[in-house]
């Protein structure tokens, strides 16, 4: 007979019996026990867990001051150390599902078992891939024990260290994280069944979850034109002639940089593009047409803008995984930054 | 973000996103022979660098064809 | 039109004269078949060998596997339009097939010589890569051919694809008088205006854009490469051959266009599950966003025009193809088309998405798992005691390494199983 797990639990304002609206602004608090909903989910857990302490957040503290909501989330779950970290369920409340998915986050980066429950649409899920568990609930919390139900069954085994199996046969949101895995049943017709079921009106689920991408706060214009240094990147795959660096021409793993600081213009001469996903005749005769380094030297002397960053980032964009261009973007963009380059062109093929 | 398949960086989110000519030659049109090439080229960018002083809340889609059409009927009024 | 369908089944190939077929035994008469091959002053050297399920064999490098088929009775020819041959409309009479065996098409020819596009695809008959993919059990007649290097290279092409076309003649002849042990008639009927009337929209490869050329080698319709809007095909006619020819990958040989089994399926439950209405071929790799579009729009609109409620979507290339065809779903989506999409994976490192256009109207995806065999941690091939072909096989990513064929060798990149011939598939975490 195993011991209860210790759990924490996470609430908002509303569900922790702090008050509604008004209280959103309340900062990180923490009781003994469990308070508001707290008291179904120890009755969803029964004998498998107890509900130590309830940790509750404002929704606005979470979403408006989220830095100094993490540090006192965080500082929390240090000193509670919680067998598993259950957060909501948040139901349809897009503010609420995002303060879930950062303490579950939180309590994540620290080695910590965490889960939340919402509605699929709710905007918490899509911040949460891929490091957080979400079981999917209705919009309202009519739908509270249901919720709590699928929450709890998954929060023991995790609270006891087991590895969960695909997110279609544990019953929480797809992650994003995929795996080989062998249907048994051949490829083509899966595809006339779920057509067929689709055609009918039936139920079918896609065996590849369409993930919203990620949002990313545009950057503030440029203020002033004539003062800008500008920096060029091409994924043209632009090579010095002969490729004398061993550059790949797919499936890159790293990008080359190349000082432009005397060139008015890239030749033909001492350049080509070498990249398996388009035609790189036309490029070979002027690569500018992937790096537009005259255009932009034209306009340096006619005053339209101050300078061309010296250093210029070229590789071939084809079969690049994701994780690499991210990485190589955020070293590209740390060197732009630290060399005050004012506005980045890049270039795509 | 300059691209001749533009839809794809807007859906994708870059905010920024220019209208290329064509994936084997972004910046310009050889067909155009090289008084042509070099001003439709030079237009490209003029509109990327205008990208970059406007604000924009979201993905955006700047279409070097459309600015042109805009500065021609603003000459004839 | 309607179409016998004769099958003899093939269990043995030997070589023996004269060429002749019976009760499962395939004779070759190797000299009278490369004599054939010969008459093409463009071949410079031509030779044939067996390579049967279960030896210690790998051939190398694979340019096409051709089932062999001839027409004995209707119009046109097998294969029409390829490498010259007749563009007459097939897909009624009779054609009489040799099922369990390829022709191999084996040759240094590359497929154009703009970059980016390299022959790849060896075969094993025996291990873990003979096991992965369909022609491990084939019993294959290998053409190994090399034809006049004067030659620029779309003609090299062409002379040795239609060498192997000869083969396909020569051998499949030896059922022209014959009954077949096994006889099917392909026809669209009338069925119950109930069934729900499904569309096969087929998006193909042209090499078009990555060669800068309209003639470069590749699948081919009727013998055309180049892009082109939506085409129609009845799919008797690709029964006869009318889509075939090679594009890079392991599934895309012309072996597996006519075996398809998503058309054989929607051809088998015809007026049993559904209304099969015929194949769009759409074809790929267009490089402005317009023109993608644009075949998108034109393909659901012809579609729906078609009758279509249904459309099941393939594909077999990678990269910013990808658009064509996700928009093309959207399109018909939108056109109240309802679609499923059936696909391979791209690398999933750190939860990346595995699809490039993530359209919301793409909401029924099957999936083949992984395309790429890295990804798909597919292990080192094998050494061997026989290779057919090159006894050389260059590997890594800038290709200038030289190492045996008879290996230990990586596998060749791409996996792919476009058609859905396996059950590998991924899973979401």
């Amino acid at each position: 007979m195993q011991e209860p797990l210790r759990v924490v639990h996470y609430v908002n304002q509303f569900f922790g019996g702090i008050g509604g609206e008004e209280a959103a602004n309340a900062e990180v608090s923490v009781v003994a026990g469990a308070v508001g909903s707290g008291r179904a989910l120890q009755q969803a857990l029964g004998d498998l867990g107890t509900v130590v302490n309830t940790i509750i957040c404002g929704d606005n503290y979470a979403n408006d001051r989220f830095e100094e909501a993490r540090v006192a989330i965080e500082t929390q779950l240090r000193s509670l150390q919680p067998e598993i970290l259950i957060a909501g369920p948040a139901f349809g409340s897009g503010r609420y599902g995002a303060s879930c998915t950062q303490a579950c986050k939180i309590a994540a980066e620290m080695g910590l078992a965490a889960l939340t429950g919402m509605h699929p649409e709710n905007p918490g899920v899509t911040r949460a891939l891929p490091d957080v568990y979400i079981v999917p609930t209705g919009e309202t919390s009519a739908e509270m024990q249901q919720a709590l139900a699928g929450m709890t069954r998954l929060a023991v085994k995790l609270g006891r260290g087991e590895t969960l199996g695909p997110a279609a046969h544990e019953g929480y949101l797809p992650r994003g994280i995929r795996r080989l895995y062998d249907r048994q049943e051949l490829g083509y017709k899966r595809a006339l069944s779920m057509l067929v079921r689709k055609l009918k009106g039936e139920p079918f689920v896609t065996e590849v979850p369409i993930h919203e991408p990620e949002r990313v706060l545009p950057a503030k214009p440029m203020a002033d034109l004539a003062g800008a240094k500008i920096a060029i990147v091409t994924t043209g795959g632009l090579v010095r002639k002969g490729n004398p660096d061993r550059q790949v021409a797919a499936n890159a793993t790293r990008y080359y940089r190349h000082s432009v600081l005397e060139l008015r213009s890239l030749s033909g001469s001492d350049w080509e593009a070498y990249h398996a996903g388009y035609f790189n005749h036309i490029v070979n005769s002027n690569p500018n047409y992937i790096l537009p380094l005259n255009f932009l030297r034209d306009l340096q002397d006619a005053g339209v803008i101050d300078d061309v960053y010296e250093w210029i980032y070229a590789l071939p964009g084809v079969s690049t995984p994701v994780a690499i261009s991210q990485q190589m973007g955020q070293t590209i963009a740390k060197d732009l930054q630290d060399a005050q380059v004012t506005g980045c062109l890049l270039v795509s093929t | 973000m300059v691209s001749a398949i533009y839809n794809l960086a807007l859906t994708t989110g870059a905010n920024r996103v220019i209208r290329g000519a064509r994936i084997e030659h972004v910046c310009g049109d050889p067909n155009l022979g090289p008084d042509k090439d070099y001003a439709f080229g030079m237009h490209i960018v003029r509109t990327a660098l205008d990208a970059m002083c406007t604000a924009v809340t979201g993905p955006t889609l700047f279409d070097p064809l459309e600015q042109a059409a805009a500065l021609e009927v603003a000459h004839a009024t | 039109m309607r179409l016998e369908m004769g099958t003899f089944p093939v269990e043995h190939i030997s070589f023996a004269s004269p060429t002749r077929y019976a009760d499962g035994h395939l004779y070759v008469d190797k000299a009278r078949v490369i004599a054939a091959v010969r008459q093409d002053p463009r071949i410079a050297s031509a030779d044939l060998d067996l390579a049967l399920p279960g030896e210690s064999v790998r051939i190398w490098p694979v340019r096409d596997v051709i089932e062999p088929r001839i027409k004995v009775d209707g119009p046109g020819v097998i294969y029409p339009g390829a490498c010259g041959r007749s563009i007459t409309t097939v897909g009624a009479g009779r054609t009489h097939r040799l099922s369990g065996m390829g022709i191999v098409e084996v040759s240094s020819v590359n497929w154009h010589d703009a970059g980016g596009d390299y022959v790849e695809i060896c075969l094993d008959m025996t291990g873990h890569w003979a096991e992965m993919l369909p022609y491990g059990k084939l019993n294959n007649l290998c053409l190994v051919v090399e034809p006049d290097p004067g030659l620029g290279n779309e003609a090299q092409n062409d002379a040795v694809h239609k060498a192997a076309l000869v083969v396909n003649d020569q051998v499949a002849a030896a059922t022209k008088e014959l009954t077949p042990p096994q006889l099917e008639v392909y026809e669209l009927t009338d069925v119950d205006p109930a069934l729900p009337k499904i569309i096969y929209i087929w998006c193909v490869h042209s090499p078009q854009a990555m060669s800068g050329s309209p003639t470069a080698f590749c699948t081919m319709t009727y013998g055309l490469t180049q892009l082109t809007p939506p085409w129609f095909l009845h799919p008797n006619e690709i029964l006869d051959g009318a889509l075939s020819g090679p594009y890079r990958t392991a599934f895309a040989m012309s072996w597996t266009v006519v075996n398809n089994p998503v058309m054989m399926e929607l051809y088998h439950r015809h007026g049993v599950d559904w209304n099969f209405l015929g194949v769009i071929t759409l074809r790929t790799e267009w490089t402005t966003q317009h023109e993608k579009q644009l075949m998108a729009n034109q393909t659901a609109k012809l579609s729906k025009h078609l009758g279509a409620q249904g459309a099941i979507v393939t594909w077999d290339a990678g990269g910013n193809e990808f658009i064509e065809v996700v928009r093309t779903i959207q399109a018909c989506e939108q056109r109240g088309i309802k679609t499923v999409f059936l696909t391979s994976e791209d690398d999933a490192t750190e939860a990346a998405p595995t699809m490039l256009e993530p359209l919301p109207e793409a909401d029924a995806i099957v999936s083949t798992s992984f395309f790429k065999t890295h990804t798909l941690e597919v292990a080192t091939l094998p050494p061997v005691d026989r290779v057919i072909g090159a006894t050389q096989k260059a590997i890594g990513p800038l290709r200038d390494e030289l190492v045996p064929t008879a290996g230990p060798l990586p596998p060749p990149p791409r996996f792919d199983d476009h058609y859905g011939f396996g059950s590998l598939s991924c899973i979401e975490y």
